[in-house]
C-alpha cells in the first residue's frame, strides 16, 4: 500500500483575523434597549493578562484605594467560546475586556482612515531601545467624576464615583457610575491620545480653538461610531422616521405622547445624537449633538463662545450637518418611493424593509464622514489649528484622494462651516477652489532624494535613521522655499509614510512630515521682564512615493506644503490666549484633559 | 495720637486729617507718605482735556484689608458735596478698621448718599453692609446699581446666583471635611463667596449683606439692575451737578445665559461626587502588580504607575471653587464717570471674561478680536483715574488695556499682600510685575491702600506678608487721613 507519510500533519488552522469581545453599545443605562450589547470585532492579537498586547496595556490599578484588581485574561478559552466575558457592572475583568475592546476598536477605525500605523506620543523617560510604545488604559484609576487622557501618565485615566440623587437620571441614587462603561467616554479619550500622537504640539493652547477643536475632535470620532451600530441605528430610524437628527424618538406606546400613561408612552431621547448618556444625566454635562444641532447655526456663535466644550459642539454640529444634508440627499429617492406607494409623507414607523435600507447608508455615510474627517489630521499645519485650518485640511484631504466629488460631501461641509462662521484665516473666496490648499507644482521644490517609504507596517529603524538625516537636511538647505527662516533650527518632529486606496482603487503612498520651528517672543515687548513664551511655525509636508516610468523609479516629490508661518497676527492671537490663561514667563503649558472634562 | 485737621485748599468741605507722627519703623519706612496737602502742579503739558485743572471730584479709598471700600465725592452746584459709595467690604486679612470707616463715612457724608454700588457679591466688596448694618440704617440713600446678576425679576439670574452660592457652600464643607487641607487660597475663595467664616465672631453672610442693600437703608431708594452698554439712571443729584456714567460691563453673556436656561450647568455642575466612597468592588477581585506580566510595566513601573496617576489627578474641588470665584468676579459693574472731561474707570473684580467685550469688542483671541478696539483705546487713552481690578491681580487687568492708558493717569488700589497667591507660582495679589507696570505708566501716581497706617496693621504678620511685597511710599498726589480715630483710615485724591 503506498502510504504517504504524513511528515508535517495536516495544514495548520490559520489564526483568526478577529477578536469578538461583548461590550456596552452605550452604557449601562440603556441596558434594556437597542440590543445596547455589542459584539466588537477587533483585530486579533495574543493578549496577556490585562489585557496586555501590542499597542494597550490595561493596568486595572485602583490609585484610590491603592489596590490591583486581578487582571482579565481575554485568551481564556472558556472567555473565548463565549464571545469575550458577558457585560457586569458588578466584575471589574468586564470593564478590562470593555476598555481594552472599545480603545482597539477606535484606534482600528483612525488607522484604516489614515492608511497608517498611529503612534504614541514618545514617553519622557528613557527606556531601553525596542521598548514597545504601549498606551495605558486605567479603567479605575481614581474615584473621581473624570476621566482623561494624560500624556504624564501616558495613558487614560477613567474615574468611577457615587451618584446623588438625579430625579431624571436612570441611575439609583447612590449608585456607582463607572466612566470605563462609556462606550462614547473610551473612544473619545483613546481620540484624545491619537491626535496627541499625530501632531506632536497640538496640545499647546495655543489660541481659542485648540482647547475646543480637540473636544470636538473626540466627539466626532465617538458620535460617528453610533452610526456603524447597526441595532441602534434601525430603531433610532424607525421611531424618527428616517430623520435620524431629531433629538427624541417617537413613544412605542398607543401614539398618545402628550397624556402619557405607561413607559412606553413616554418618548425618548434619541441616543445615537447624545453622547456619553449616564455620564451626563448625573454631571449635568455633555448634551452631545442634541443642543449642537438643536439650535439653528449662527455665524456670530465663533465669535461668542470660548469656553471649548461649547465652542467645540460649534464644530460637531458643522460637521454633522454636512453629514446629515449628505445622508438625507441620497436617501431622498427611498422616501420617494416609499411615498409613490402610498406611503406618510410623515412617517412614524418605517417597514423594517426600508429602514435597513436607510440604515445601510447612514453607515456609509457615518464612515465616509469620519475618515473625511480623520483623514483631515495629517494635512493639518504641524501647529496653532484654528477650526479654519481644519475645514482647509478636511476639503483638502477629500480633494486629494477623491477628487471628482460626485455626492457633492466638499460642498455640504462648505456650507454647513459657512453658516457657522468658520473660515480659514487667509481665504480670499469661499470657494472649494480658494478654500482648498494647492497642490506644489512640478518642478517648484527639489525632490526629496533617497527616501524610504516603508511597508504599512511602518518603518524600521534603520528606514528612520535613513529618512531622518535626509529630511532635516532638505529642510536646511530649503528653508527659505518652505517658507521657513533659515536663522532658526527646524526640527522634524515625525515622519510617516502612508498607504492610502485612490477613487480609482489604486494605492497612493505618501510621507507625511511636520517640520516646526520655534522663536521666543516676549510677552510684553514693553516690559521685558515678563519673560517669553515660544511662538511656533512650521509646515506639514505630503511627499509622494513616485512611480515608476520606462523602468526607473522617479525622486520623491513634495505635493504639499502646509504652512502655519509666523507674523504678527499669531504673535497678538497667543498672546492674547495665553495672557488670558495666565500663562507665565517660558509659557510651557499643556492643554489638562483631567481640568477640561472634570467641570 | 494728636491730630490736625486741614481744610483742603480749594473749596471742598472735606476735612483730610494727616498724621504728624510716625511711630513705627514700619512707618518710618514710608515715612514718605506724610506728605503734605499742597497741589503739585502738573508737569503734563495741558492738553485740551483740561488736564491738570481740577475740577474737585475726591476718591476716598479706605484701609480695611484685602476688600474695597471707595467713597467719591462730586461737588455740587450749592451746598455740600454728592457722594457716591462703591462697595464697602472686607474678607481676608481683615485689619478691623471697616467699622471706624463706616463712621467716617457717617460724619463726612452726614448719612447723606447719592448713589450706592455694589459692583458684585463678594463677602471682600460687601460684608461692611452685613457687619454695619445698624450704621447703614441711617443712610439716606437716593439710588443703588447692581450687575444685571442681580434682579430678582430675572429669574434665571435668581436661580444662577443661588447655584453659585450652594457651589460654594457645597465645597466650603468639602474643604472642612479633608484630612489635607488645601491650599488656604482656595478656602478663602468659597468663603469669599459665600460671606461665612467658618469661625464665630467673622463677618456675617453675604445674604445679610445683600439684605442692607436691598432695604435696609434709612429711605427704600430705587435699585437699578445694569448690564454693558445700558444708559445707567443716575440719582437727579448728580446729574444736576454733571455727572455722567457709562456702564462697561458686566456684558449679557450669551454662553452663560445658555447655561442658565439649559439644565446642563456646565460652568456649575455642583459635585456629582458628594463625597462618600462608591462601593467597592467584592474582595474576590483584588489583586497584586504580580497577576499582571512584565510588558505591563515596561514604561513605567509599578511604582511610577501609582505616582503618575496621582499626579495627574486634578483637583476638582480647587478647580471649581476658582471657577466660582471668576464668575463671581466676573460679574463686576465697570463704570465710566465722568465730570468736566475728567473720567474714572472703577472695575470691581472684572476679570478677562467682564473686559474683553470693552477692551477687544467681542471674545478675546475669536477672529477680529486680538487687539483693542477703538472705543477702549479712546477711553483707556483718556482716563484720569482708575481704580485697580481685582485687588492689583493679574487675571484683572490686561497688559493691553495698561498699555492703552493715558501716561499720566493715576491709578488707585485697595489690596493686602498675603491674603492670596505666593510670588513663587506668580499669583501674588497684587502681582509685582504688574504694579511695576502700573507704577511706570501712571509716573508713580499708583496709590495702594496698604501705605496707609491704619491701627492694627502693623503686626508681624501683616510686616511678613509685605516683606517681598512692599507697598511703598504714597506718592505725593495722594493725602492719607482719617478723622476720628487713631492713626490713618484711607488715601485720598483730588481731581
Amino acid at each position: 500500500m503506498a502510504a504517504v507519510a504524513n511528515l508535517h500533519g495536516p495544514p495548520p488552522i490559520s489564526p483568526a483575523p478577529r477578536r469578538p469581545l461583548k461590550v456596552y453599545a452605550f452604557d449601562p443605562t440603556l441596558a434594556g434597549l437597542f440590543g445596547n450589547v455589542l459584539v466588537a470585532m477587533t483585530r486579533y492579537e495574543p493578549l496577556q493578562p490585562g489585557p496586555v498586547g501590542e499597542r494597550f496595556a490595561v493596568v486595572d490599578y485602583d490609585g484610590s484605594n491603592k489596590t490591583y484588581y486581578a487582571p482579565v485574561d481575554l485568551d481564556d478559552p472558556n472567555i473565548l467560546l463565549r464571545g469575550g466575558l458577558d457585560p457586569a457592572e458588578a466584575d471589574p475583568r468586564f470593564h478590562q475586556q470593555m476598555v481594552y475592546a472599545v480603545a482597539t476598536e477606535t484606534l482600528e477605525r483612525f488607522e484604516r482612515a489614515l492608511g497608517r500605523r498611529v503612534h504614541w506620543r514618545r514617553i519622557d523617560k528613557r527606556v531601553p531601545k525596542g521598548t514597545v510604545n504601549r498606551l495605558y488604559l486605567f479603567p479605575h484609576a481614581m474615584v473621581q467624576a473624570n476621566a482623561f487622557y494624560s500624556p504624564d501618565a501616558h495613558g487614560i485615566l477613567f474615574g468611577y464615583f457615587r451618584t446623588t440623587d438625579y430625579a431624571d437620571a436612570e441611575v439609583l441614587p447612590g449608585q456607582t457610575i463607572f466612566t470605563c462603561l462609556s462606550h462614547d467616554i473610551i473612544a473619545h479619550e483613546t481620540t484624545h491620545a491619537i491626535v496627541d500622537g499625530i501632531r506632536t504640539y497640538f496640545m499647546e493652547p495655543t489660541n481659542i480653538d485648540v482647547p475646543a477643536f480637540h473636544e470636538a475632535f473626540a466627539d466626532l470620532a465617538a458620535l460617528f461610531r453610533h452610526f456603524s451600530h447597526k441595532e441602534a441605528l434601525i430603531t433610532a430610524i424607525q421611531q424618527t422616521g428616517g430623520r435620524l437628527y431629531s433629538p427624541m424618538l417617537a413613544s412605542e406606546g398607543a401614539a398618545n405622547s402628550d397624556h402619557p400613561t405607561i413607559q412606553l408612552d413616554l418618548q425618548q431621547d434619541n441616543p445615537l445624537i447624545e453622547l456619553a448618556r449616564q455620564f451626563g444625566q448625573v454631571s449635568g454635562m455633555r448634551e452631545g449633538l442634541r443642543s449642537a444641532i438643536g439650535t439653528p447655526p449662527k455665524p456670530a456663535d465663533i465669535l461668542t463662545k470660548t469656553e471649548p466644550h461649547a465652542r467645540g459642539s460649534i464644530l460637531v454640529a458643522a460637521v454633522f450637518d454636512a453629514y446629515f444634508t449628505i445622508y438625507m440627499q441620497k436617501t431622498k429617492p427611498l422616501f420617494q418611493i416609499f411615498r409613490a406607494g402610498g406611503g406618510s409623507g410623515n412617517p412614524v414607523d418605517l417597514p423594517q424593509p426600508l429602514a435597513e435600507l436607510l440604515t445601510t447608508t447612514a453607515t456609509q455615510c457615518a464612515d465616509l464622514f469620519f475618515g473625511v474627517c480623520a483623514r483631515a489630521l495629517d494635512y493639518c499645519p504641524p501647529v496653532d489649528v484654528t477650526f479654519g485650518d481644519f475645514l482647509r485640511a478636511v476639503l483638502t484631504a477629500d480633494a486629494d484622494l477623491f477628487p471628482s466629488d460626485t455626492d457633492g460631501v466638499r460642498y455640504a461641509i462648505m456650507q454647513a462651516f459657512r453658516l457657522r462662521g468658520i473660515y480659514p484665516e487667509d481665504a480670499e473666496y469661499f470657494s472649494e477652489g480658494s478654500l482648498c490648499l494647492p497642490e506644489v507644482s512640478k518642478n517648484e521644490m527639489p525632490p526629496v532624494s533617497g527616501l524610504h517609504f516603508g511597508d504599512p507596517n511602518g518603518l524600521t529603524t534603520e528606514e528612520k535613521n535613513i529618512d531622518g538625516p535626509i529630511l532635516r537636511e532638505y529642510a536646511k538647505k530649503h528653508a527659505h522655499a518652505l517658507g521657513l527662516s533659515s536663522d532658526l533650527p527646524i526640527e522634524v518632529p515625525s515622519f510617516h509614510p502612508m498607504f492610502r486606496t485612490d477613487e480609482d482603487g489604486s494605492l497612493k503612498t505618501d510621507m507625511v512630515v511636520e517640520l516646526v520651528q520655534t522663536n521666543n517672543v516676549p510677552i510684553d515687548s514693553k516690559n521685558r521682564g515678563l519673560g517669553t513664551f515660544p511662538l511656533r511655525s512650521g509646515v506639514t509636508l505630503m511627499i509622494k512615493r513616485p512611480g515608476v516610468h520606462a523602468g526607473i523609479r522617479n525622486d520623491p516629490t513634495i505635493r504639499y506644503i502646509i504652512p502655519k508661518y509666523a507674523n504678527g497676527d499669531r504673535v497678538a492671537r497667543q498672546r492674547a490666549a495665553y495672557a488670558q490663561q495666565g500663562v507665565t514667563n517660558g509659557g510651557n503649558v499643556h492643554i489638562n484633559f483631567g481640568l477640561l472634562h472634570g467641570i | 495720637m494728636k491730630k490736625t485737621l486741614q481744610k483742603h485748599s480749594r473749596k471742598s468741605t472735606h476735612k483730610t486729617v494727616r498724621t504728624r507722627a510716625a511711630r513705627t519703623v514700619r512707618a518710618q519706612r514710608n515715612g514718605a507718605r506724610r506728605t503734605t496737602a499742597t497741589k503739585v502742579p502738573s508737569t503734563q503739558p495741558q492738553t485740551a482735556r483740561t488736564a491738570g485743572t481740577k475740577v474737585g471730584i475726591h476718591i476716598r479709598m479706605y484701609r480695611v484689608g484685602f476688600g474695597d471700600f471707595f467713597l467719591l465725592s462730586f461737588p455740587a452746584p450749592s451746598g455740600p458735596p454728592l457722594y457716591v459709595l462703591v462697595d464697602c467690604g472686607v474678607h481676608a486679612v481683615d485689619l478691623n478698621s471697616l467699622d471706624d470707616a463706616v463712621a467716617d463715612m457717617a460724619k463726612l457724608t452726614s448719612g447723606q448718599l447719592a448713589l450706592v454700588i455694589m459692583t458684585h457679591r463678594h463677602a471682600d466688596h460687601i460684608s461692611g453692609f452685613g457687619r454695619c448694618a445698624k450704621a447703614f440704617a441711617g443712610f439716606n440713600v437716593e439710588r443703588v446699581w447692581m450687575s444685571w446678576f442681580e434682579d430678582p425679576k430675572n429669574a434665571a439670574a435668581a436661580s444662577y446666583q443661588s447655584t453659585l452660592t450652594a457651589v460654594a457652600t457645597n465645597l466650603q464643607a468639602a474643604f472642612a471635611l479633608r484630612a489635607d487641607a488645601p491650599d488656604s487660597d482656595y478656602v478663602r475663595m468659597v468663603q469669599n463667596a459665600t460671606g461665612e467664616l467658618s469661625a464665630a465672631g467673622g463677618p456675617t453672610g453675604n445674604q445679610a449683606a445683600l439684605n442692607v442693600l436691598r432695604g435696609g437703608f434709612k429711605n427704600r431708594p430705587p435699585i437699578d439692575y445694569y448690564q454693558a452698554g445700558d444708559t445707567a439712571t443716575l440719582p437727579d443729584s448728580l446729574v444736576q451737578a454733571g455727572v455722567t456714567a457709562k456702564i462697561l460691563g458686566p456684558p449679557i453673556d450669551p454662553d452663560l445665559v445658555a447655561e442658565m436656561d439649559g439644565k446642563g450647568h456646565q460652568y456649575l455642575s455642583t459635585n456629582s461626587d458628594d463625597g462618600a466612597a462608591p462601593k467597592r468592588f467584592s474582595q474576590v477581585f483584588n489583586s497584586s502588580k504580580a497577576a499582571y506580566p512584565q510588558e505591563a510595566f515596561e514604561l513605567y513601573t509599578p511604582d511610577e504607575i501609582s505616582k503618575n496617576i496621582a499626579a495627574a489627578q486634578p483637583d476638582l474641588a480647587i478647580a471649581k471653587a476658582t471657577q466660582v470665584d471668576n464668575t463671581i468676579n466676573n460679574q463686576s459693574l465697570v463704570i465710566l464717570f465722568g465730570l468736566q472731561g475728567k473720567t474714572l474707570l472703577l472695575a470691581g473684580d472684572a476679570q478677562w471674561g467682564n473686559w474683553q467685550n470693552f477692551l477687544f469688542g467681542g471674545a478675546l483671541g475669536t477672529a477680529g478680536h486680538n487687539g483693542l478696539t477703538d472705543e477702549a483705546k479712546q477711553i483707556l487713552g483718556n482716563i484720569d483715574v482708575y481704580k485697580v481690578g481685582h485687588h492689583g491681580s493679574t487675571n484683572a487687568t490686561p497688559i493691553d488695556a495698561v498699555n492703552a492708558m493715558r501716561a499720566d493717569a493715576i491709578a488707585m488700589c485697595s489690596t493686602q499682600p498675603g491674603a492670596y497667591g505666593k510670588p513663587e507660582n506668580n499669583s501674588e495679589v497684587p502681582r509685582i510685575p504688574l504694579i511695576a507696570a502700573l507704577n511706570k505708566k501712571t509716573e508713580n501716581q499708583l496709590a495702594r491702600s496698604d501705605s496707609v497706617m491704619v491701627p492694627g496693621a502693623d503686626t508681624p504678620q501683616i510686616q511678613q506678608f509685605e516683606k517681598n511685597n512692599p507697598p511703598g511710599p504714597l506718592p505725593p498726589v495722594f493725602q492719607a487721613g482719617s478723622s476720628g480715630a487713631a492713626g490713618q483710615l484711607y488715601v485720598e485724591l483730588e481731581i
